[in-house]
């Protein structure tokens, strides 16, 4: 199906907790949009099935080249994936393709360990730091129907309009 | 039609409640805003969108009544629809931090100001109460053509003739 439309807020499917997803080849296709809808737009380095309007567990990140990064496992696509150890605390501004209008500051973990599997069922266990931790927990939170939104404790302190925004 | 409604007065229950209700029985829409305590007084900045049956002189008439329970300051203006298009370029933040002295918002505006860098955001304040620290953080664009280096230079300098504290740096956004 190549590239989808990604979904803005207010659609109710990004608040809406997204169901387990079956390995095999429906969830191969599912990762084969995701990626060629994370490709579709430079600045993007990951999405969530629920951004592209199909309430799963399932996700791709790729933090290849970013500046930022620590860890870089590359592409990511992950099924099912569980937080299952956080440590540390870093707070960046964050923005989303789904709320693109604005941005805001976002504490998270500085470190993650994270348990999924690949579309096919192998499988996975990543530790993430630093920028690629970031990606994995903002991703993870949308499976959860939460947005970055969720994660502030101030509108005038940690939340601005978008000065900017490069597709 | 919008306005920009401010409304300042010492701090108490209640002040956003009658402000807003006036507001809202005149068909107003408050869109952005900001209201905060500042140096004890609670200050209200509001962007409200009127019918076109409103006007701001009648809302500001409006207004006495919480005015005059609250020992209000208040203005209503008619502004601009759209705000205007402000220029490309790169997003900064500068922190000034320092022993209080009178000028030192005017100063770092003015240095940014001479390079064509626009505030979009700034707030300061005043902590401590024997030596009390001046802690100022705002948001800045530097335009495309316009040379960061020099303006951080030209921050350094001052910092050192005001003897206050400066950083400035890029503010990294990242879409995820």
């Amino acid at each position: 199906m190549g590239a989808r439309e990604v979904l803005r807020y207010p659609h109710a499917t990004l608040k809406t907790a997204a169901a387990d997803v079956e390995p095999g080849p429906a969830a191969e296709q599912l990762a084969r949009d995701l990626v060629d809808t994370m490709r579709a737009s430079p600045a993007c380095v990951g999405i969530a099935a629920p951004q592209i309007g199909v309430s799963a567990r399932a996700f791709c990140i790729d933090v290849s080249g970013h500046r930022r990064a620590k860890t870089n496992h590359g592409l990511v696509v992950m099924i099912n994936p569980v937080v299952v150890k956080r440590d540390g605390r870093d707070v960046m501004r964050e923005g989303c393709m789904s709320l693109p209008d604005l941005t805001a500051n976002v504490g998270r973990a500085e470190r993650v360990t994270v348990e999924g599997s690949s579309p096919q069922g192998e499988r996975l266990t990543i530790e993430a730091e630093g920028f690629e931790a970031r990606a994995f927990q903002h991703e993870i939170d949308h499976l959860a129907g939460l947005l970055f939104l969720d994660r502030v404790s101030s509108l005038t302190a940690d939340v601005f309009p978008r000065k900017r925004y490069d597709r | 039609m919008h306005v920009a409604v401010t409304a300042v007065g010492a701090d108490r229950p209640g002040i956003a409640a009658a402000v807003s209700k006036v507001l809202y029985e005149h068909g107003g829409n408050v869109e952005d805003s900001r209201m905060a305590i500042l140096g004890g007084n609670f200050a209200m900045m509001l962007i409200v969108a009127l019918p076109a049956s409103a006007d701001a002189a009648s809302l500001e008439r409006a207004l006495s009544g919480p005015a005059e329970a609250f020992d209000l300051i208040v203005a209503v203006r008619p502004v601009a629809e759209a705000s205007p298009e402000h220029a490309e370029g790169t997003n900064y933040v500068v922190t000034v931090y320092g022993a209080d002295k009178p000028g030192i918002v005017y100063r770092v505006c003015s240095t940014l100001a001479s390079h064509r860098v626009n505030v979009t955001d700034l707030a300061t304040r005043i902590v401590g109460e024997e030596r009390p620290v001046y802690v100022m953080i705002l948001e800045a664009t530097v335009p495309a053509g316009a040379d960061a280096a020099e303006v951080e230079a030209d921050l350094k300098a001052l910092s050192a003739e005001l003897s206050v504290d400066v950083a400035f740096h890029p503010l990294e956004e990242e879409t995820l």
